[in-house]
């Protein structure tokens, strides 16, 4: 799906390349054809100035023959491009019908054997000097990697002229990394060991190491020094990057427990209600999406910019439409059960298998997926370490959720009561607190909390019938860990645990690592058994 | 700390020496010490706040004192500290403790419930091949007829009223034959009659048995107490009779006069 | 020393004995095929399996009926005394066609060529049915110190014994883990099935199905005996007084830990050697037996046929189950809601279960009765 998006982009976007400032480019390459050149390497270096992606789509069309000669009625030659079937200028990309009879003036243009082997040089090193920061690195590092001798002229030119940093920085990379094999002088080659380490190359790690391993018996013993050190370097930045990198992993994952966790922890703290069906919840928001998404395909098609709204638009609908399922339940039946976890933790099992039953009756027992908006598609670089956006988006929204209970909680006349009601229901019902609506209302928010979770999980996995049995015994723990009720605890012990979940799992393994956070939770409860911050209680058998 | 034993013509059965106990910071025990002779009825007052449950909470091992020392003085000169003893073995030392709220089993007999509190092995093996003794029976019904009960042996404790499931609870402890007995509010809840009959219960007691009783019922401390211990901000703040204790002016600045000017 | 509370409770546990154990096989094996009065072999299975559930149930009733304890990892005791024992079976299956080895198949597909040293002494029936014992008993024993140990309770324990199962669970689906150093394998997602002979003999014959159904029955009516027993002795009275008032027990001189441990210890055994049963009448057991989701359904029947009771969990398995049978087939789709729905009714409305019913009914029955006498109608009213 995605890909064909993109390729529809292409698409889109090669006419829009085409008809603006780039002629330039394309005048040369008919020059090119033409064979109206004088000297071909400065031609092509000229070409590969413009970075121009245009030059690949030229090179590739002429390699396959869609590139043809022909003269026009008034004997002018050009060069026309064949695009299914179509003929187009190649100047202006203009359409061009060829009249019949005159076919005999079309010839498929052919290029000599060395300019080919020149024109595919430049297809690999034109992304070099892109006007586009990332695709500029990106093929500098490939080509370095790829440490053909070839092409060190181009990167030694690039990383010259070159004014950004980074981009500089990735230049020599390249360049350091394809000396490795390619320096005509041995002290050459000591001096690109030394500099990966000094540049902490992790893309050079593996190729150092190589050399290493290469010299440590009885090869040339400063070159063995040199890439030992420089492998302790990169192997240094690389745990550092590594562990950011889990950390923020850690943090997306508990971001999204923590969102899950404070719904459960606002209902148990103020109704003493343990919720099993919160994870259905979960999947109400998982699910609104879906619906909001599919409405939206349907009225503005996918291909609209209006279709990209759908995410947003569904997030305040998926919180309402768990709020007022939570609340329809809440009058239901769960008001019956207060003060009585174990019984509510008996009754809300029923409700969840009802829920689930009923998703797969409504929506099929198979997994759906929801779209990522474009706009959360790409990754963001701090530093070293690279997050996808949707990860970035899922910390932030938490960070989001965390400041809207806090205001509620603090600043609303509704906090206020949620708040007396928690420390004393009864003497908060002789107050004239209207305990029935506040407990209906926190209950509707919780759900409304869980939803939201299951909303931004659409995010990165799939919406199923049981998505929120996955994340239920999890955010249990958290709510067990941080001290029942507590939503400061939640929320230290959600983040704790996604984290430590994160590091643990390339070391032991997704299920491994999980097993451990697992006992590590029955283990720290030993030494602390209520929770980070346990609730006080002055009656003997709480 | 200071050590400061007092001598006295009858022998301590329970010092608790220079005793501090901190929860997150909060100083709710700071450097107590409280001594308590055999068979002495003694009475703990104290604003809310001055650390009268921690105390009874230390004295029962349901916390550890940071500092401090809390020594059980049994026959023959010999001690136990009961800084390292566990919950459990607190009774089977000798010291039994009434809750604020009556604790009683709902859903056995009033028999029973003093059966179980019998001072017997309490092992599981034990329990599994217990056989009910002739002796047993004849110290449960002493003990249902020391807190009116013996009408009611059959009922489940579960359908007994407030004051009778209080009277249940010090009933239990009697049957466990304490050297100690510490007691939280036993007049909470309950009729003026009641009260009256408790504080009679609880004066028969002394002398048999030392009892340490909580209480916030002024009236009440008045009918029982011989000694009255005020504790404030977890340090003893006067100890003395009941009127010596009454006339203090720092006391009555803390503790009565806040309470005057509460009501 | 009387086992059972009334006359009556003897008289039904002789006759559930006589039938279940003599009647039943006999008509399956005497009684002509085309009679009415003949249970098939399948029949037998089917009820061998309600009643491997019901001492389920038992054991769970054992923790959260009388102790007060919701245990949320009874299905993992059942799951790891049935997996012991399909050890076991796994090992009698003999050469196998496929693979030509004396392997159990999944591992000749994952790469084994022995094996492994731990799998070794299932091939000796004695050890097996120790360790289907043992192996349940030991996890209930470690969690349980730590837990029962740090006072955690309540709530709290029913969510960590969910997350123990949960763990579990995750390492049995897959194919290898590795735990203390030793790699296990116990054929992940899809465990142990196509079992051949059981000491000895095959394990389709129609006398093998009758012999395990009385060793299942048998073993039920043991543990509803031991119940009986121990619920008379002062153990069973400080074990609900435990479930009354934890802390009242303890200040009068018990260590409840201990307590709780060997009740939570010997439920797991009970669990255990019912799974050990279930296995060979079912003919599979995978890690799909051992979820926090099976947990939940042993509370489910403990809750519908009365929690503390002695017969109501054998009632509220073998009800539910015979429900679930019926309802799978006859309405698929909403089996599920029909089970859930049931469950917050059973919750909200009957809390002593289907055995408390026609107690709690009987003021209501008779104030209908009254009316009737009143106006002089002969109808009778039959109790539900």
């Amino acid at each position: 799906m995605k890909k064909t998006l993109l390729i529809c982009l292409h698409f889109l976007l090669v006419p829009l390349v085409y008809s603006d400032g780039d002629s330039s480019s394309r005048k040369m390459l008919e020059e090119l054809a033409l064979g109206r050149v004088d000297s071909v390497d400065d031609h092509l270096n000229d070409l590969v100035e413009t970075g121009d992606p245009f030059i690949k789509v030229f090179v590739d069309a002429w390699r396959v023959g869609e590139i043809y000669e022909y003269e026009l009625e008034n004997a002018a030659k050009v060069i026309l491009h064949r695009v299914s079937e179509q003929f187009e200028l190649l100047t202006s990309g203009e359409a061009l019908d060829v009249p019949e009879g005159r076919e005999k003036y079309l010839k498929k243009s052919r290029a000599s054997r060395s300019l080919r082997k020149d024109l595919s040089r430049i297809t690999d090193t034109i992304d070099l000097a892109s006007p586009d920061l990332d695709t500029r690195i990106n093929a500098a590092l490939k080509l370095g990697q790829g440490q053909n001798k070839d092409y060190l002229p181009s990167l030694r030119a690039r990383f010259e002229r070159e004014t950004n940093e980074k981009a500089k920085r990735a230049f020599e990379e390249a360049i350091m990394i394809s000396l490795l094999k390619n320096a005509e002088k041995p002290e050459e080659r000591l001096g690109a060991v030394v500099r990966l380490g000094e540049l902490a190359s992790l893309k050079g790690r593996d190729l150092v190491i190589k050399i290493r391993n290469k010299n440590e018996i009885d090869g040339d013993p400063k070159l063995f020094a040199a890439a030992r050190n420089s492998v302790l370097k990169i192997q240094k930045r690389q745990s550092i990057v590594e562990n950011v990198g889990s950390f923020f992993r850690g943090l997306s994952t508990g971001s999204v427990l923590l969102i899950v966790a404070f719904g459960l922890a606002i209902t148990f703290g103020l109704m003493g209600i343990i919720n099993m069906a919160h994870g259905e919840f979960i999947a109400i928001g998982g699910y609104t999406c879906y619906v909001v998404q599919n409405v939206f395909e349907s009225t503005f098609g996918i291909q609209s910019s209006v279709f990209q709204w759908f995410f947003w638009v569904s997030l305040p609908i998926s919180f309402l439409v768990a709020a007022v399922i939570g609340l329809v339940f809440e009058k239901g039946f769960i008001r019956f059960l207060y003060r009585r976890p174990l019984e509510s933790l008996l009754a809300t099992w029923g409700l969840s298998m009802v829920m689930r039953q009923t998703f797969r009756l409504v929506f099929g027992a198979a997994n759906v997926s929801v779209e990522t908006p474009s706009v959360l598609n790409g990754t963001s670089t701090f530093g070293l370490v690279s997050m996808s956006d949707t990860r970035l988006f899922i910390v932030v929204f938490a960070g989001f959720v965390i400041l809207i209970t806090w205001l509620l909680l603090s600043k609303t006349n509704l906090g206020l009561y949620i708040r007396a009601v928690m420390q004393n229901r009864n003497m908060a019902s002789s107050l004239g607190i209207p305990v029935a609506r506040v407990n209906s209302l926190t209950f509707a928010f919780g759900c409304g909390l869980a939803s939201l979770a299951g909303a931004t999980l659409s995010l990165v996995s799939n919406v199923g019938p049981s998505m929120g049995q996955t994340y239920i015994v999890d955010s249990f723990m958290v709510v067990v860990a941080g001290g029942l009720g507590n939503l400061i605890g939640a929320g230290i012990s959600a983040l704790g645990i996604g984290v430590t979940d994160q590091f643990l799992q390339p070391l032991l393994g997704p299920v491994m690592g999980k097993i451990v956070v697992l006992f590590a939770i029955i283990l720290f409860l030993q030494w602390k058994p209520g929770g980070l911050f346990p609730t006080k209680s002055r009656s003997l058998d709480d | 700390m200071v050590l400061s034993l007092i001598h006295k013509s009858t022998p301590l059965i329970l010092s608790v020496d220079g005793v501090s106990k901190s929860f997150d910071g909060f100083k709710a025990i700071n450097d107590l010490s409280f001594y308590l002779e055999e068979g002495e009825l003694r009475t703990v007052i104290g604003p809310n706040g001055a650390g009268k449950s921690t105390f009874m909470d230390l004295i029962t091992a349901r916390t550890r004192p940071d500092e401090g020392q809390i020594t059980l003085h049994l026959e023959e000169g010999h001690d136990v500290d009961l800084r390292r003893v566990r919950e459990h073995q607190v009774s089977q030392l000798g010291i039994g403790r009434k809750f604020q709220n009556p604790t009683v089993y709902a859903s056995h007999s009033v028999y029973d419930n003093l059966l179980l509190s019998l001072n017997n092995n309490r092992g599981i093996w034990a329990s599994l091949r217990f056989k009910e003794q002739k002796r047993d029976r004849e110290k449960i019904f002493e003990v249902m007829k020391a807190i009116r009960l013996q009408d009611v042996k059959g009922t489940l404790a579960g359908a007994l009223s407030h004051g009778q499931k209080q009277w249940l609870e010090i009933g239990m402890l009697l049957a466990q034959d304490p050297k100690i007995m510490l007691v939280d509010e036993p007049a909470a809840g309950m009729s003026d009659e009641e009260t009256d009959r408790t504080g009679e219960l609880l004066l028969g007691l002394a002398g048999k048995h030392s009892l340490i009783v909580i209480e916030h019922d002024m009236e009440f401390v008045r009918q029982i107490a011989s000694r009255v211990t005020v504790l404030h901000q977890g340090s003893v703040l006067k100890e003395g009779d009941f009127d010596t204790v009454r006339s203090d002016e720092k006391v009555v600045e803390v503790y009565l006069g806040r309470q005057a000017r509460k009501h | 020393m009387n086992i059972f509370d009334t006359k009556k409770e003897l008289s039904g546990f002789v006759l559930a004995g006589f039938i279940l154990m003599g009647l039943l096989p006999l008509s399956n094996t005497i009684v002509p095929e085309d009679s009415i009065f003949h249970v098939a072999g399948y029949q037998l299975s089917l009820w061998g399996k309600y009643i491997t559930y019901a001492v389920l149930a038992m054991s769970l009733n054992l923790l959260w009926g009388y102790t007060g304890l919701l245990c949320l990892c009874q299905s993992l005791f059942f799951a790891l005394g049935g997996y012991a024992f399909g050890m076991y079976l796994m090992l009698q299956v003999g050469v196998d066609p496929v693979y030509n080895t004396a392997l159990p198949d999944f591992m000749d597909f994952l790469g084994y060529s022995e094996l492994p040293g731990y799998w070794k002494p299932f091939k000796n029936p004695v050890f097996t049915m120790l360790a289907v014992m043992a192996v349940p008993g030991l996890v209930a024993f470690v969690f349980g110190f730590l837990a029962f140990q740090s006072r955690i309770k309540g709530v709290y324990f029913s969510i960590l014994t969910q997350a123990l199962t949960y763990a579990v669970c995750l390492l049995f689906f897959q194919n290898k883990f590795t735990l203390l150093w030793v790699d296990f394998t116990f054929g992940g997602n899809n465990g142990f099935t196509d079992f051949k002979k059981i000491l000895g003999a095959n394990i389709n014959d129609a006398s093998t199905t009758r012999w395990l159904f009385i060793g299942s029955t048998a073993f039920m009516l043991i543990v509803y005996a031991l119940i009986s027993i121990m619920l008379k002795t002062k153990f069973g009275k400080v074990q609900q007084a435990i479930r009354d008032s934890e802390n009242r027990v303890r200040f009068s001189g018990y260590s409840t830990t201990t307590y709780k441990l060997f009740i939570f210890v010997l439920s797991g055994v009970i669990a255990g050697i019912a799974g050990a049963f279930y296995v060979p009448q079912v003919g599979i057991i995978n890690p799909g037996e051992m979820t926090a989701a099976k947990s939940l359904d042993v509370v489910v029947w403990v809750a519908l046929g009365g929690r503390g009771t002695k017969f109501g969990p054998i009632l509220g398995a073998i009800v539910v189950s015979m429900l679930k049978s019926y309802a799978t087939r006859a309405f698929p789709d909403s089996w599920l809601i029909i089970l859930g729905a049931i469950f917050i009714l059973v919750v909200l409305f009957m809390p002593n279960g289907l055995v408390g019913l026609p107690k709690q009914l009987a003021p209501w029955i008779n104030r209908i009765r009254g009316k009737e006498r009143r106006a002089n109608t002969r109808k009778t009213v039959t109790a539900p």
